[in-house]
């Protein structure tokens, strides 16, 4: 018999299967943002993890002077 | 032939170079959506730096296995895949990372936003921009 897969939360390892999960994406044109949430019964956020897949760096342009 | 004016790409390449020499060590903190780094900010603060469980002021240490580089007239250095906190609790929003040089004098290197964000009992990861010509992490053109 299989246990019962645990994940950590502010209430300690509790059932994934008691946890409502949800996804939220964030869209720019510098980065793209995963937010994933666990909410228990009662609807607190009892887990929440964040993904930042930056898209571009910073640039600085270059300029010579003429004399 | 006509002789152009131009910063010589390969004088880019060594701006980043003594920028970010390879042998430092970089280091990336996290600061809280209220704070101000940007362009000014010259060095690491703790002000404003973002505070919680398991997460260690000063942030983590970041791989800087890539030298930088050039691709056509652009000089161009991303220092790693990513970088994570894990198991954290961050619960004040924070929305920028500061990526400094810890061996020298924890100098500024660039600030990086992405949005207000919180962690409770998670992870955040940051993942780096494709290291090329057009997207790296900072690029002199």
């Amino acid at each position: 018999m299989m246990a019962e897969p645990l994940i950590f939360t502010t209430k300690g390892n509790v059932p994934v299967s008691s946890l409502a999960y949800s996804v939220d994406w964030t869209v720019t044109d510098d980065f793209i943002k995963l937010t994933e949430t666990y909410r228990d019964s009662a609807g607190e956020v009892v887990r929440e993890s964040a993904h930042v897949k930056q898209l571009k760096g910073v640039e600085i342009f270059s300029a010579a002077g003429s004399f | 032939m006509a002789n152009t004016q131009s910063f010589c790409t390969s004088a880019k390449v060594d701006c980043l170079l003594a920028i970010v020499p390879n042998a430092n060590t970089l280091k990336a903190a996290l600061y809280l959506a209220s704070a101000t780094y940007n362009a000014a900010t010259t060095a690491y603060s703790a002000t404003g730096e973002v505070s919680g469980t398991n997460y260690t002021a000063g942030g983590v240490t970041i791989t800087h296995a890539t030298a930088a580089t050039s691709s056509g007239t652009t000089a161009y250095w991303t220092p790693t895949a990513s970088f994570a906190w894990t198991t954290v609790t961050l619960s004040t929003s924070f929305d920028a990372v500061l990526i400094y040089d810890s061996s020298r004098s924890n100098a500024a290197v660039s600030v990086h936003t992405f949005g207000a964000t919180t962690v409770t009992a998670g992870n955040f990861t940051l993942t780096m921009p494709t290291n090329d010509a057009t997207n790296g992490l900072v690029r002199i053109a």
